[in-house]
């Protein structure tokens, strides 16, 4: 008698398995957005129809959208210089401010560019002064001078220290030790920066503020090269590397035939 | 008893040869794949949740492109690139931008800056372009209706629309 209800159990051991990988395939989805999707919204602003995306860890727009009207629309807009058009940040911030949750004045321009007859303007937050790391806030200026949408990544709630405990040269050297074989690949300091770096976690952000360097061997600036550099991130208040991580090359053009190393201030940095 | 010692005495000297060899080997960096062989297949996941491998592109002329928001010349090339696929989507133009090591918070708030349209996959961990050999960004395939790889562009080559459009020429005479 016991044979068969052995049986009767197997039976049902493949429904389970699946449900089971089922599950696991369903958790692994959602784990590609770190803290899960960014969740849409249709919003009634002060009379102007909105679509936003939320992040929901910072609890802040990622994406906002004009229904049937426009974010910010510039008067005279052929008439403005590139300075001009990049003081669109704050006015688009201003106007937008309890929703964006940041100040006019924590915007840092990052690039403005004419590509056709449409104007591409971002910028970083700042806390303090100082740029976050992977920050932005950006949008497109048609040539009737309309903004339709804008994508942002802002940190509305910063908490991070003021000032550094640990000295510059004591951060570099703490650097330096991070590459192996250092001085034998020619290594030089590429770019370096203080910068917040926000470390998400499952329901909240710790900010580091960090001296942020960047690490090239010499020969890595040819662009032929497959050698890339790395990016060390050194916490200012504990001297403990936050980031360490191999870099792929920004480059800038195909490899001409009459190359040249470039000068060390032109290249770009991670950030 | 002698014997058995050397031959257990070899066994950890192969298993220990084939850890440090085998170690090596990974961390080398792959190398680009060549002109005219299969794209590599690939399992990911885009922005809108959509998923895509290689057999999903198959009968398409694809654009395969590796980015990352902190590169400026990857910015400015995305509102060109995205006027050819608006246009020639319809025709079989597809571009699948991958977004390497970054979150899908920055790649979304970036795509949403440019207004692009077309599909962002996102490469977390770098595993896509190290299959296809990418050290450098912006990185393109050019991966034609059969899958075969007939393009590699490195660096910033689509700053202007003429090498974009003198590419496409080749498979979209209409342009």
């Amino acid at each position: 008698m016991l044979i068969p209800r052995i049986s009767q159990t197997a039976k049902y051991f493949p429904l389970v398995l699946t449900v089971l990988l089922s599950l696991l395939i369903f958790l692994k989805t959602f784990e590609l957005w770190g803290q899960g999707r960014p969740s849409d919204q249709l919003l009634n602003f002060k009379g102007q129809k909105l679509s936003i995306q939320w992040d929901s860890l910072t609890k802040s727009p990622l994406v906002i959208r004009a229904i049937e009207s426009n974010l910010l629309e510039i008067k005279n807009f052929s008439k403005l210089s590139r300075k001009e058009i990049t003081h669109t940040g704050p006015l688009l911030v201003n106007k937008y401010k309890s929703l964006l949750q940041i100040e006019p004045d924590q915007l840092r321009l990052k690039g403005a560019e004419k590509i056709s007859d449409t104007w591409y303007v971002s910028y970083w937050q700042t806390f303090q002064g100082i740029i976050i790391y992977e920050s932005s806030l950006g949008y497109s200026i048609d040539s009737q001078g309309r903004i339709k949408s804008l994508g942002a990544l802002l940190y509305p709630h910063v908490k991070a220290p003021l000032t550094s405990k640990v000295s510059h040269e004591e951060a570099l050297r703490i650097g330096q030790a991070q590459i192996k074989d250092f001085k034998k690949l020619r290594c030089i300091l590429l770019a370096e920066s203080v910068l917040i770096y926000p470390v998400k976690k499952k329901s909240s952000i710790d900010y580091y503020r960090v001296y942020a360097f960047n690490f090239f061997p010499q020969e890595a600036l040819h662009p032929a090269s497959v050698v890339g550099g790395w990016a060390v991130f050194v916490d200012t208040q504990t001297g403990k590397v936050v980031l360490h991580e191999e870099l792929l090359k920004p480059l800038g053009c195909c490899i001409p035939e009459d190359w040249v190393p470039p000068k060390l201030e032109d290249l770009k940095p991670k950030w | 008893m002698v014997k058995l010692k050397f031959l257990r005495f070899l066994f950890i000297g192969l298993l220990f040869s084939l850890i440090v060899f085998g170690c090596k080997e990974k961390t080398e960096k792959s190398a680009l794949p060549k002109l005219g062989s299969p794209a590599i297949d690939f399992n990911c996941q885009d922005l809108k949740g959509e998923h895509w491998t290689l057999d999903k592109l198959r009968g398409k002329i694809v654009l395969l492109r590796f980015w990352a928001d902190w590169c400026p010349y990857c910015r400015y090339e995305m509102p060109i690139i995205d006027k050819y696929y608006r246009k020639l989507n319809k025709e079989g133009f597809l571009v699948l931008a991958f977004n390497v090591k970054q979150s899908a918070q920055v790649a979304l708030a970036f795509t949403a800056q440019l207004d692009i349209s077309f599909p962002v996959p996102l490469d977390s961990d770098g595993t896509i372009a190290k299959k296809y050999g990418v050290y450098a960004i912006p990185t393109n395939f050019l991966i034609d209706r059969q899958g075969i790889i007939r393009e590699i562009l490195i660096g910033e080559v689509f700053r202007e629309e003429k090498p974009l459009r003198d590419l496409l020429k080749n498979y979209f005479p209409s342009l």
